[in-house]
C-alpha cells in the first residue's frame, strides 16, 4: 500500500557536493545563528544551534511562541538561510545556497505539512498532489499515476477530483500529506499538523504519522502541543533561540 | 515546468475570473478590432482598385474629356467645362488614322438610366451604355453566356444587347436570355450575351446593366452628348511601349485640338498609374492616422493588463508561497505570470480579430469587399501577445521575487 514511498535512496541527486561529515546524518546543523536587524538592534532568533538527525528518526521540536522554533523550522525546510553556521541535508550544504538551489532542495528533499494545509483552493486534490512533481519536471502520465497512488495511500483514492472546499479538515490534511510524500522526500516536515483539526481527527493524523515512520520515513514535527510531541521518539525543546533539552523518549 | 503545463495553468487562472478577464481585455479587443477593420477596408479598397486596373488591362489607358486635376474645385471644373470640348466619333477616327504605337483604340459612351421590359416584367433605373466591339478585348470582358458584339452589329446599328447577370436573372428567370428580347423605350433589343457576375462594390451592384453597340446607342438615345459623353480606351502593345503609347495619344489629341506649345491639355488621360497615384495621395496619410488610433487603444489595453496582473499577484501571494515551498523556482513563477498575461492578451487579440471578421462580412455585404490577409491576423495576435508579455513583465518579476516565508504567511 505504501509502495510509492519506497526507493528513498533514489532521491539523492548525483553530481552535487557531498561531504563525508554531512553524509553520515540526514540533517546536520553546526553552530547555526539567525539574526534579524530590527532598526539598530540585532535580534537573535537562533543562537548557536547544533544538532543532528539520522535517517528514520521521528523528532518533535517544541517550544513556546517566540522561542525561535518557527525560525528553526523555516531553516530546516530550506525556506530560509542561516546568518551563520553550516546546514547539511542529505549530503548537500544548504546554508550557502541561492534561492533557486533552495527551491530545488525543497522539491527533492522536503515534504511540507502545514497547520492550515496550504492547498490550492481552485485545484483538485489530484492536481495539488501533482504540484511537486510538476516542478520536478515529471511527465504528465507518470505524474498522474504517482499522485493517484499517493492519494490512495492516504485513503483518498475516491476523492481525487474533489477540491479542498469539498473535503473535511482531516481529508485536506491527508491530501497535504500525500503531496508532501509524493516526490519521496528525505524528510517529512510538519508544522503544527493538528493545529486546525478537532481532537478525533488529530488522533487519526498522528496515527498516520506513526505509520509513515514505521515505513521508514524521517519525520520532524514542530509543535507546541505536548500530546503531539509525545508521539515522537525524540524531543528537542527550544527556548530563547537555543536548544534547552534534546531527549530521546522512546 | 514545461510550456503546455504553464499554458494550462494560465488558461485555468484566466477562466477562474471570466468577467474580470473580459473587462480587462475590452481595451485590447476594441484596439485590435478597430485596427483590423480599418486595415481590412483599406485592403479591400486596394484590391478593388487593383482589380479595376487589372480589368482594364495594365497596358491600357483612358482618354477622356476631363483630367483628375480638373476636379480640384468649382473654378477648375467650370474652366475645364468651358475649355474641354466633348469627344466626337471624328476624334476617334483621327486617333485611329494616325496611331502607330497604340495597338487598339475603342470608344465607349456614358450610361443612361432606363426602364427595361420583358413581357409584364420590368426593371427600373438600369444603366444602359454603349461600347464598340473592340472594348470586349480591351477590357477583357468575361462572357458567361453567348458572346460580345460583332463589328457588323455596331456598324449597322443593330438592336442587340449584352447584359449583366442581375438583369438576366430578373428578366429571364427561366432558361437562357440569349436570343430573347428586352424592350427599352419601346424598342426591342435581342440579347446576344451575358457577362460573368462581379457582385457589388461600395453597395453598387455591378451586374445590373445593359450594353449596346456604340452606334446603336448613339442613334437610339439621342447622340453622344451630356451624360452620354464619348471616351476612348487604348492599349499599348507591351509594357515597354506603354509610356510611348500614352505620349502618342496625348500628342495626337493636342494636334487635333490645335493646342499651342505650353498650353494646357483640353482633355484627360487616365493611366493605371494615375489611379494608384490617386489612391496613394488619398490614403497615404489617412492610413497612418487611422492606424495610430487603434495603436493607442492597444497601449491603454496593455496598461490595464499590467494593472490586473499586479492585482493578481497580490491576490495570489499565498499561492505563490505554496508553489515556492513545493519547489517552484523564480523562473517557474515568472513564466507562470508572463504566460498568463500573454495568453490573456492573445485571447483579446483573437476576440478582436473574430469581431473584425464579423464586421468585415457586414461591410463586404453593404459596401466593399474587405480582406484580412493571413499575415495581418498573425501579426494582430502576435503583437497582442507581445504587448501582454511586456505588460506582464513587471508583475511577474514581482511575483518571482517574493520571499516564500512572507508569501506563505499571506491570506
Amino acid at each position: 500500500m505504501y509502495r510509492f514511498m519506497e526507493n528513498e535512496s533514489g532521491t539523492q541527486p548525483a553530481g552535487e557536493q557531498v561531504v563525508a561529515a554531512g553524509a553520515k546524518n540526514l540533517i546536520s546543523m553546526h553552530n547555526i545563528w539567525k539574526t534579524y536587524q530590527m532598526g539598530v538592534e540585532e535580534l537573535h532568533a537562533l543562537r548557536d544551534v547544533s544538532f543532528e538527525v539520522a535517517k528514520g528518526e521521528y523528532l518533535a521540536i517544541i517550544g513556546p511562541s517566540g522561542s525561535g522554533k518557527s525560525t528553526l523550522m523555516n531553516l530546516i525546510g530550506c525556506l530560509d538561510s542561516p546568518t551563520k553556521g553550516e546546514y547539511w541535508i542529505n549530503g548537500h550544504l544548504v546554508s550557502t545556497m541561492t534561492d533557486d538551489e533552495l527551491a530545488r532542495i525543497r522539491n527533492k528533499e522536503i515534504g511540507f505539512v502545514f497547520q492550515t494545509f496550504n492547498l490550492l483552493a481552485r485545484a483538485t486534490a489530484l492536481h495539488n498532489v501533482e504540484l511537486p512533481l510538476i516542478y520536478a519536471g515529471m511527465r504528465a502520465g507518470e505524474r498522474n499515476d504517482k499522485a493517484q497512488a499517493a492519494l490512495a495511500s492516504v485513503e483518498l483514492g475516491d476523492r481525487v477530483m474533489h477540491r479542498p472546499n469539498e473535503l473535511s479538515g482531516g481529508q485536506r490534511q491527508r491530501v497535504a500529506i500525500a503531496r508532501a510524500l509524493v516526490n519521496h522526500p528525505s524528510i517529512l516536515l510538519a508544522d503544527e499538523p493538528t493545529g486546525a483539526l478537532d481532537s478525533k481527527t488529530s488522533v487519526e493524523i498522528m496515527a498516520l504519522f506513526e505509520k509513515l515512520h514505521a515505513e521508514g520515513n524521517t519525520i520532524i514535527v514542530v509543535t507546541h502541543e505536548h500530546e503531539v510531541a509525545e508521539r515522537a521518539h525524540r524531543v528537542i525543546t527550544i527556548r530563547d533561540g537555543q536548544i534547552e533539552k534534546d531527549e530521546r523518549i522512546k | 515546468m514545461d510550456f503546455t503545463e504553464t499554458l494550462k495553468l494560465a488558461i485555468s487562472a484566466i477562466w477562474a475570473h471570466k468577467l474580470r478577464s473580459f473587462l480587462t481585455l475590452l481595451g485590447m479587443i476594441i484596439g485590435v478590432m478597430a485596427f483590423m477593420v480599418v486595415f481590412s477596408v483599406l485592403q479591400g479598397f486596394n484590391a478593388y482598385i487593383d482589380e479595376k486596373i487589372a480589368g482594364i488591362g495594365s497596358n491600357s489607358f483612358t482618354i477622356q474629356r476631363f483630367n483628375f486635376e480638373d476636379f480640384k474645385d468649382t473654378d477648375t471644373i467650370a474652366e475645364a467645362q468651358r475649355r474641354n470640348k466633348e469627344f466626337t466619333l471624328e476624334d476617334l477616327e483621327y486617333l485611329r488614322g494616325r496611331a502607330v504605337i497604340m495597338e487598339k483604340i475603342g470608344a465607349k459612351a456614358g450610361g443612361n438610366r432606363r426602364t427595361l421590359k420583358v413581357g409584364n416584367e420590368t426593371m427600373e433605373d438600369i444603366t444602359v451604355d454603349g461600347a464598340e466591339p473592340i472594348i470586349g478585348e480591351i477590357e477583357n470582358v468575361d462572357v458567361a453566356q453567348g458572346r460580345y458584339f460583332s463589328d457588323a452589329e455596331n456598324n449597322n446599328s443593330m438592336r442587340v444587347a449584352f447584359i449583366g447577370t442581375d438583369v438576366a436573372d430578373k428578366l429571364f428567370p427561366q432558361g437562357s436570355p440569349v436570343g430573347q428580347e428586352i424592350d427599352i423605350r419601346g424598342i426591342p433589343y435581342r440579347v446576344i450575351g451575358v457577362r460573368v457576375a462581379k457582385g457589388t462594390v461600395f453597395g453598387q451592384p455591378q451586374d445590373a446593366f445593359v450594353q449596346l453597340p456604340l452606334k446603336t446607342y448613339g442613334s437610339n438615345f439621342g447622340g453622344f452628348r451630356g451624360g452620354r459623353y464619348l471616351y476612348f480606351l487604348a492599349t499599348a502593345p507591351s509594357d515597354a511601349l506603354f509610356k510611348d503609347a500614352v505620349d502618342e495619344a496625348r500628342n495626337l489629341m493636342r494636334q487635333r485640338r490645335k493646342l499651342e506649345f505650353g498650353e494646357k491639355d483640353t482633355f484627360g488621360i487616365v493611366t493605371p498609374d494615375a489611379i494608384s497615384g490617386l489612391r496613394d495621395s488619398l490614403f497615404g496619410t489617412t492610413f497612418i492616422v487611422i492606424l495610430a488610433v487603434p495603436a493607442i487603444a492597444l497601449l491603454v489595453g496593455a496598461i490595464v493588463i499590467m494593472n490586473i496582473m499586479l492585482v493578481a499577484v497580490t491576490e495570489r501571494t499565498k499561492e505563490i508561497g505554496i508553489r515556492k515551498s513545493l519547489g517552484a523556482r523564480q523562473n517557474d513563477i515568472l513564466k507562470q505570470f508572463l504566460m498568463e498575461a500573454a495568453t490573456l492578451s492573445a485571447i483579446g487579440g483573437l476576440t478582436g480579430l473574430i469581431l473584425a471578421k464579423i464586421i468585415g462580412v457586414i461591410i463586404s455585404a453593404l459596401f466593399i469587399q474587405t480582406v484580412i490577409p493571413w499575415y495581418a491576423a498573425v501579426i494582430a495576435i502576435g503583437v497582442s501577445a507581445v504587448v501582454g508579455i511586456l505588460a506582464g513583465l513587471f508583475p511577474a518579476w514581482k511575483a518571482a521575487q517574493l520571499d516564500p516565508i512572507e508569501a506563505l504567511r499571506a491570506d
